[in-house]
């Protein structure tokens, strides 16, 4: 029987966006884990203890996808809000975590996030000032697509994901 | 789809602050911003300042996040009444409150709290999440807002700065809830700082904490937010009744169904 999971495409927003290359998956899981407690207490812990993970994370454009099972991504998802800081090794880290998409699948979620990534260009294109940096952003907006993106990290999820 | 609303952005002094704080609800989603100007009455005799200009804080003004209109930014204002003589200003039309998009008043006693809830033209009642709640909520009073088209108000930014306002703020929210079965609720950020916004989604999940239902939470940040800019608009036009529109050859035609439609009632 396939366990039925629902995936949370949040978008990391910190004060600085120098300190997202330091946040590594472990750190946001714990993080996730502690927010849950704090909101929940044990039972909401527990509960979604059993496969909360995190799927990917991107720390250039601190993008993050969370796995959650079907049944309680409720209780994860009302405590995402509470979550301030992030403890990095000591560090304190301000940011707070907006969720951008719920999907059921891995799939839908990529699907979503690419759509997203591109109307972020285009906006990008709006700000531009010079003309040799509208021809950068014109020509990494033709070269994304679903199939040009498949990099070996989705492929290793989708596999997990099928298992 | 609804577009959301956050009706409660705290002014401050900073302009660099209100800018960060606007262009981060335009990156979360949010349509509609409402820029509050809280007032408290300190001596007798205070003016209400007039409020801040959209004009001055951006050039341009910032895309909606998903969309490519221009945000919107509203201007609110809070009373924060602990005496019935206060809300004398919101009674006379005086002009100073007539510049504002939204009024809002925050009752410290139950009386007052009746009053705004059946006399007072007020658009929003706050509701108080920072302490214990100082008096029980009744029925009466609540219908009659509701009957009204006045919303009650909850902040959420207490919520997630601490963990003891949070239980206030829960607490507080369920016993209202109780009486007004999630009719007539607004939720609001109330932010100071950038980074005490949250995303609309998250929002109406809150929501869910507070004991509305999915529909209602979702409702609670977007529609219900819609309807009350819309109530504080009708104070801006004869008895609240006709509404004008710029375009003066279709006036005619829309004013004559909304009068057949009060005499009825």
């Amino acid at each position: 029987m396939r366990f039925k999971s629902r995936y949370l495409l949040c978008e990391l927003v910190l004060e600085d966006p120098r300190w997202r290359q330091n946040i590594s998956q472990g750190t946001v899981v714990y993080n996730v884990r502690e927010a849950i407690a704090r909101t929940h207490g044990d039972f909401g812990a527990a509960a979604c203890a059993v496969s909360l993970s995190v799927k990917y994370l991107n720390v250039y454009t601190g993008v993050l996808l969370l796995r959650c099972r079907k049944d309680f991504y409720q209780l994860l998802w009302s405590s995402l809000p509470f979550i301030t800081s992030l403890d990095n090794r000591g560090q304190r880290i301000p940011c707070f975590i907006n969720t951008l998409h719920v999907g059921g699948t891995i799939r839908t979620c990529q699907k979503f996030l690419i759509q997203y990534n591109k109307n972020q260009l285009l906006q990008l294109m709006k700000n531009c000032t010079n003309a040799a940096e509208k021809e950068a952003i014109r020509q990494s907006l033709q070269s994304c697509s679903l199939k040009s993106l498949e990099e070996p990290e989705f492929v290793l999820s989708k596999n997990e994901e099928n298992e | 789809m609804a577009v959301f609303v956050d009706l409660n952005i705290t002014n401050c002094k900073d302009v660099k602050k209100l800018q960060n704080m606007i262009e981060m609800a335009a990156h979360l989603g949010y349509s509609t911003v409402a820029i509050n100007h809280v007032f408290e009455f300190e001596s007798k005799k205070m003016e209400i300042g007039k409020p801040i200009s959209t004009k001055e804080l951006f050039s341009t003004l910032p895309t909606v996040q998903g969309k490519s209109i221009p945000i919107k930014i509203l201007t609110r204002l809070t009373i924060i009444a602990s005496d019935p003589s206060h809300c004398n200003v919101l009674r006379s039309t005086s002009p100073s409150t007539r510049l504002y998009d939204i009024v809002a008043v925050f009752p410290k006693t139950e009386k007052l709290f009746h009053a705004a809830c059946t006399s007072i033209d007020v658009d929003l009642i706050c509701i108080n999440v920072t302490e214990k709640a100082p008096f029980f909520f009744r029925r009466p009073p609540i219908n009659a807002a509701i009957q009204r088209g006045i919303f009650f108000e909850l902040v959420y930014t207490p919520a997630i700065k601490d963990s003891t306002l949070r239980r206030y703020t829960i607490s507080n929210a369920l016993s209202l809830m109780q009486v007004c079965k999630g009719k007539n609720i607004i939720i609001s950020s109330g932010a100071e700082r950038a980074l005490e916004m949250r995303g609309p989604y998250d929002i109406a999940t809150l929501g869910l904490l507070f004991g509305l239902t999915e529909g209602v939470a979702k409702a609670a940040v977007s529609t219900n937010c819609r309807s009350a800019v819309l109530h504080g608009e009708t104070r801006k036009t004869a008895f609240g009744v006709v509404y004008t529109v710029k375009k003066t050859c279709l006036e005619e035609e829309e004013a004559e169904p909304v009068c057949k439609k009060a005499k009825k009632s």
